[in-house]
């Protein structure tokens, strides 16, 4: 079944055109890649489906139902979870309490039984705080719990981003890049964290820059140029498309400048 | 109402409008180069009018010389606000620079009243004599001032900004702070400039205005807020905006006194400002609200 | 063992400083001095609301003021004019704020930027003007007077005595309360907003729902502060609410420091008592006193800036600061 439908998302800024007409279709359970040269409009994709932007024109759809313009807080509560290029964490909070925030649309308490600390307060929170303490040992993060976000080495911040987007308990995650700053070690980390995250039942779009991580996890691939759609695939069709290999080329060429 | 009566209203609306209008520029200029709200740019105007005024009875300059020696004053207050008490900042969040604004302006308005006193002052009128007769409707020569000093102003500020180097640089900043870093534009420096002008073009209203209307140490946050709903109005955005949101808030003030009540004159700038919130947030003037790239 | 007198002695230090503080009455003789602490103790009340607009929303009120001023003049009107019992008229004045605060709170944070500190000014202003005008309610400039000195009933206490403990009563249950807030789920979702508003919103928190509740919130707070003001003193004029009063309010919560009860707590303490030096050192000569209270409005602004330029944390951030360093050691 599919459980994103993107259908001919448009986005103009001014007179410059991010996205063109896309159209493809995210399908249950799978690790589905968004690849495509620098400027190609993955982030500005990613950001409509999270709904931090709207589309100039088409729909975005989620297990059926039209989620166009709808605000980014509302989608995560029907289950779209998103992680950051440039990471956003609350950066004064600890780890433990970056994932409990990533809790919020699970748990219930509200003004007054916070204010009361009524039983069913304290028992949620000491119950959301054994989930987010399960979730960092699944990100690996458990020994910097108490650890403010700001003093988490590099390369860890975005596993942090990770298990705060699980917290929310998605049935959708959407990636933005999560190997960035990774070296092979850790990024081998990620591959099997992703399998473990998809086999805990949720769907994952990624967008992602290191080919060789894209290739192997990938169930499926979509690839963008320019604010279009060149090709759409399995990986393997997808590394001997000679649309996408053009593509790449030119933008090593242009690198070379 | 006849038309004389009618006219003398919209004669003072547009005397107050472009007060307003110079104060909105202030408040467009400062927040287009750095995203921070002036919560003392009332102030700058306060200085103005109470500056001159003790220029001419304290040191005794004459009015030709106490007029310009208060705008030069002010701006020089404005660019060591921007040195001292913003610049060491800038890279914080822009909530911090506007409580950093709000301290500045307590500090002034307090300063303000330990140096000129407490009372209400007046600056005797440029060119005294009869009020010129339009219509039927009385224009008093100071508000002839307001308004030549008022097109003054904008144009000069035009032509710094279309002519200039330093305005070129202004509106990159306004566009970009990053990007202007790196094609070579000294953004601090650009800041404490707009700074500056903000700074001049508060004074200069408040020297236009306080032969019309007394001058008090607490001016500031009455002017400032209306200035700002003036910006509101025209949506925070260019300087023709800035100055239409100002005319339209004074006239719509003028007449709101001729048609409906005077008591809450001053409630009309909010509630114009709540409803243009409200109702369309980029301004009178805008398309739509900016895009976030 | 030790662990767990550690995690229990902020509750034990604030429990053993709210006996002190309610069993002041009986150390303290002198009515002024104890008429000082219940100012204190208003001004509490308020920051509380404002510190979690301003340290966990991270939003900047220029109006609070006046949201005091809804409460002082309601709650006056009611008991004076009206003839309700007193607690009717505490909530009522309370009920009244937060609409208030509502009011304005909804259509200007829906929107991007600051406009907020900006609506709060001109709020207060227009208030400002009503508590003039408005004079079969407020009483215009002569102001509101025969306010009722609360009664409890069989307890036979001194008027300045009952009135401490009112105030402060309710000061140490609404920092309870608050600290509830602070600590539990919403002030985690007020905090995360304060530090990522596009994270805030990825772990399904909505911006603005969070920013109104803490308005609506701190509003509310400020209301029972003048509630209290005009049920203790007896007498409500429109110069207590102005705009002076509001800087005076952001300075304590600017002082105090973000992500902290105690901080704006302590802050407000301070400064509140600077305004009444004379109260706490009797010593004092007659110039120094007139000296602070002319250059008050000069000392809060500079203290609103200082704090801003070199410890932007405020006090809570300092002895964050000192606490990590010596708990390295521990």
């Amino acid at each position: 079944m599919s459980v994103l439908a993107i259908r001919q998302v448009t986005r103009t800024f001014g007179g410059l055109t991010a996205l063109d007409g896309v159209s493809f279709d995210v399908h249950e359970g799978e690790i589905f890649s968004v690849i495509g040269p620098n400027g190609a409009g993955k982030s500005t994709l990613f950001n409509i489906v999270s709904g931090f932007d709207r589309p100039t024109g088409g729909s975005v759809a989620y297990q059926g139902r039209d989620i166009t313009g709808v605000r980014p807080h509302a989608l995560v509560r029907a289950g779209i979870a998103r992680t950051f290029q440039n990471t956003q964490l609350f950066e004064e909070l600890t780890v433990l309490d970056n994932v409990l925030v990533g809790m919020f649309p699970v748990t219930r308490a509200g003004m007054v039984s916070a204010a009361l600390r009524l039983p069913h307060a304290l028992r949620e929170q000491r119950l959301a705080t054994e989930e987010a303490q399960r979730l960092l040992r699944m990100v690996g993060l458990e020994e910097f719990a108490s650890t403010p976000a700001a003093d988490l080495p590099h390369g860890l911040r975005r596993l942090l981003e990770i298990a705060r987007a699980l917290a929310t308990r998605p049935r959708v995650m959407l990636l933005d890049e999560p190997a960035a700053g990774l070296d092979s070690a850790e990024t081998r980390e990620l591959a099997s964290l992703l399998y473990r995250v998809r086999d805990s039942g949720a769907t994952i779009v990624v967008v992602e820059h290191d080919m060789g991580l894209v290739m192997e996890v990938s169930d499926s691939i979509v690839v963008l140029d320019r604010g279009r759609k060149i090709a759409e695939g399995p990986p393997m069709l997808i590394q001997k498309d000679p649309a996408v290999i053009e593509a790449y080329l030119g933008e090593e060429a242009s690198d070379d400048d | 109402m006849g038309v004389p009566e009618l006219l003398q209203f919209v004669v003072s609306g547009l005397k107050n409008g472009a007060i307003y209008a110079l104060i909105a520029l202030g408040f467009s200029l400062v927040y287009s180069a750095t995203g921070v709200i002036n919560f003392a740019q009332g102030e700058f105007y306060m200085l103005g009018g109470m500056v001159a005024v003790w220029a001419m009875r304290s040191l005794g300059l004459p009015l030709l010389a106490a007029v310009p020696a208060a705008v030069v004053v002010t701006v020089a207050v404005g660019a060591l606000v921007e040195r001292l008490a913003l610049r060491p900042r800038r890279f914080e969040p822009p909530l911090v620079l506007i409580i950093i604004t709000i301290g500045v302006s307590m500090v002034l308005q307090s300063l303000a009243r330990h140096l000129f006193g407490p009372d209400e002052l007046a600056l005797p009128a440029f060119t005294p004599g009869p009020s010129v007769v339009v219509l039927g409707a009385a224009i008093e020569r100071q508000t002839l001032w307001v308004w030549g000093l008022t097109a003054v102003a904008l144009i000069v500020l035009w032509l710094i900004y279309t002519r200039t180097k330093l305005g070129l640089a202004m509106r990159a900043t306004a566009v970009s702070h990053d990007a202007s870093r790196l094609v070579g534009v000294d953004t601090a420096r650009v800041v404490m400039v707009v700074f500056a002008l903000a700074a001049a073009l508060g004074a200069l209203a408040g020297v236009a205005v306080a032969p019309l209307t007394q001058t008090a140490y607490d001016v500031g946050a009455r002017i400032g807020l209306k200035g700002f709903a003036a910006a509101i109005l025209g949506g925070l955005g260019g300087p023709v905006a800035a100055v239409v949101g100002g005319l339209v808030l004074g006239l719509v003030e003028s007449l709101s006194v001729a048609f409906i009540s005077s008591t809450y004159k001053d409630a009309i700038a909010l509630v114009l400002l709540l409803a243009v919130l409200f109702l369309k947030p980029s301004g009178l003037f805008g398309r739509s609200s900016r895009e976030k790239v | 063992m030790g662990g767990a007198w550690r995690r229990h002695l902020p509750a034990i230090v604030s429990a053993a400083l709210a006996v002190v503080v309610l069993a002041l009455p009986l150390a303290v003789s002198d009515r002024y001095l104890l008429k000082v602490f219940m100012f204190v103790g208003l001004n509490v009340i308020t920051v509380a609301g404002l510190a979690v607009l301003f340290g966990l929303a991270g939003q900047v009120s220029l109006g609070h003021a006046a949201f005091v001023g809804i409460g002082a003049y309601a709650c006056g009107f009611l008991t004076a004019r009206a003839g309700w019992p007193w607690p009717a008229a505490v909530v009522a004045a309370v009920a009244i704020a937060a609409a208030g605060g509502l009011a304005l709170a909804l259509p200007t944070l829906r929107l991007r930027g600051h406009y907020l500190g900006m609506a709060t000014l001109g709020f207060s202003m227009i208030l400002g003007i009503a508590f003039v005008e408005a004079k079969a309610i407020t009483g215009g400039n002569d102001g509101l007077s025969g306010i009722p000195l609360p009664a409890f009933g069989a307890l036979d206490l001194d008027p300045a005595t009952a009135s401490y403990l009112l105030v402060w009563g309710t000061a140490v249950l609404v920092l309870l309360l608050a600290s509830g807030i602070v600590r539990g789920r919403p002030g985690r979702a007020m905090t995360a907003l304060h530090g990522s508003e596009m994270g805030a919103q990825a772990c399904g928190i909505d911006p603005i729902r969070v920013k109104v509740t803490a308005f609506t919130l701190s509003a509310a707070l400020a209301g029972l502060s003048g509630a209290l003001y005009a049920l203790t003193v007896g007498f409500v004029s429109p110069t207590s609410f102005a705009l002076e009063t509001s800087i005076i309010l952001l300075a304590m919560v600017v002082l105090g420091g973000t992500r902290s009860l105690a901080g704006p707590v302590l802050a407000a303490v301070l400064l509140t008592l600077l305004t009444y030096v004379d109260a706490i050192l009797p010593g004092l000569s007659k110039e120094a006193v007139a000296f602070l209270q002319d250059w008050k409005g000069d000392i809060y602004g500079v203290v609103i800036v200082a704090v801003m330029l070199f410890a932007p944390a405020g006090i809570a951030g300092v002895a964050r600061t000192v606490r990590t360093r010596l708990g390295g050691s521990s």
